[in-house]
């Protein structure tokens, strides 16, 4: 009851203040500062007509590898620690429905994905979505059988190299440009088509393949090998 | 009515932020704290969409219908929305690893309260 | 579009106290991916698309996973 009523007025109070300062939040009429200059000279300046992934491949490519970082450290951290405390599931025989769907269904995602990977710069896409996409493929399939999914230890390595590629790509840019990530010396091409935005491209597929096996290797954490229920 | 829709979207995203932070400080269940603290993010990236919103205009993706001299008055705000796609994606990193090491803890106390979870040692 | 927003919006914060009151954990692991999926539209009302697409596939799909793998293991109940 304590707990409850002091939950309440802590609550109150930052609603008092959310009530004072949300209004000061809002756009005014027209785009201002930082977004006004990435509005007006996006598409010129890195050659992709999304916006929103020039804004967070090109422009604020750093911050986006250091998401990628974040993300690997959640997700190697829950993995070992389901390495060393084996309470996965053990895996059940699945129905006949989830077995003929996890057999048919698969394909189409994964191809709905590469596609969402692959016009990250012409049309809402991008590397994140698309790996997760691949990712809930991936989870399908491997809700589609009891066995335990990866039995080689691929998806470590695909990872690996990922997140290799996307520091390769940024150092390339020092050697040709001076500049880590640059994104202007391959050529822009023209926005529009799939050849352009320089190095977009190339690290929104880098981006993909980390995030999807990323997630697939904590997909497969849950499943247990050694028999504890 | 453009009105209305603006601060009702507002008034959702504050709203969910402090549910969730109530929910946090007074759930006793570990699965249940995670669950609020999901609920609380999902309202804090609604509140910074709509921070860069602006009434009328259209998404930040230029095909054909936006006039190439115009586009800055004819585009909403592309910044706030390439943040949160990063904070969607730790959001859920995030939730991960908060029941990952919940569940860990209620196996080694026995049960998923929270009350029972005192002790710092191994 | 304002009574899509509005109705939507009183229901997620309807859904939100919901998470907190309901006794069985199954149903408030769903009513949470329904808070997702309600956030997804809105964002798709505001204009940002690549946000909504990335809110649905990873709220909907991989923190419900999570969450009813956890739910497994600690039992089903409180």
């Amino acid at each position: 009851m304590i707990r409850t009523l002091t939950g309440l007025i802590i609550v109150l109070a930052l609603g008092a203040v959310a009530a004072s300062v949300i209004p000061e939040m809002q756009m005014r009429s027209e785009l201002q500062g930082v977004g006004y200059s990435y509005a007006s000279r996006g598409m010129d300046e890195t050659g992709s007509s999304n916006l929103v992934t020039a804004v967070i491949v090109a422009y604020r490519g750093l911050d986006t590898l250091g998401e990628v970082v974040v993300l690997f450290c959640a997700s190697t951290a829950v993995v070992l620690i389901l390495t060393l405390f084996p309470i996965g599931v053990r895996a059940s025989e699945p129905s006949r429905i989830v077995a003929f769907t996890a057999k048919v269904l698969p394909a189409p995602i994964m191809l709905f994905g590469v596609y969402f990977i692959a016009h990250s710069h012409l049309s809402p896409g991008g590397g994140f979505p698309g790996g997760t996409v691949i990712a809930s493929a991936f989870l399908l399939v491997m809700l589609g059988s009891s066995s335990v999914p990866d039995r080689n230890g691929r998806l470590p390595a695909i990872e690996s190299l990922a997140g290799l590629t996307f520091g390769l790509l940024g150092f390339w840019g020092v050697l040709t440009a001076g500049q880590f990530l640059n994104n202007t010396f391959l050529g822009t091409g023209t926005p529009g088509t799939i050849v352009s935005g320089g190095l977009i491209p190339l690290i929104s597929i880098a981006i993909g393949a980390k995030v999807a096996s990323e997630f697939s290797g904590v997909f497969k954490a849950f499943r247990n090998t050694r028999g504890e229920a | 009515m453009s009105t209305a829709f603006y601060w009702s979207i507002a008034g959702t995203a504050a709203g969910l932020v402090l549910v969730g932070l109530w929910g946090v400080l007074t759930r006793k269940n570990i699965l249940r704290i995670a669950l609020a603290f999901t609920v609380a993010d999902t309202g804090a990236n609604l509140l910074l969409v709509w921070s860069g919103y602006l009434p009328g205009r259209t998404a930040p993706i230029i095909d054909g219908s936006i006039p190439a001299s115009d586009i800055t008055s004819s585009v909403v705000d592309p910044l706030p929305q390439a943040m949160v796609l990063t904070s969607i994606v730790i959001g859920v990193a995030v939730a991960a690893l908060f029941v990952v090491v919940g569940v860990l803890a209620s196996r080694r106390t026995g049960s998923a309260d929270v009350r029972r979870m005192k002790e710092l040692r191994w | 579009m304002t009574v899509i927003a509005l109705t939507l919006g009183g229901m997620m914060v309807a859904a939100g106290i919901a998470v907190l009151f309901v006794k069985d954990l199954l149903s408030a692991i769903i009513i949470t991916g329904f808070v997702s999926l309600s956030a997804s539209v809105m964002f798709l009302l505001m204009d940002a698309p690549d946000v909504a697409i990335t809110e649905a596939s990873i709220g909907a799909v991989l923190a419900t996973m999570i969450f009813l793998w956890g739910r497994g293991k600690i039992g089903g109940d409180g």
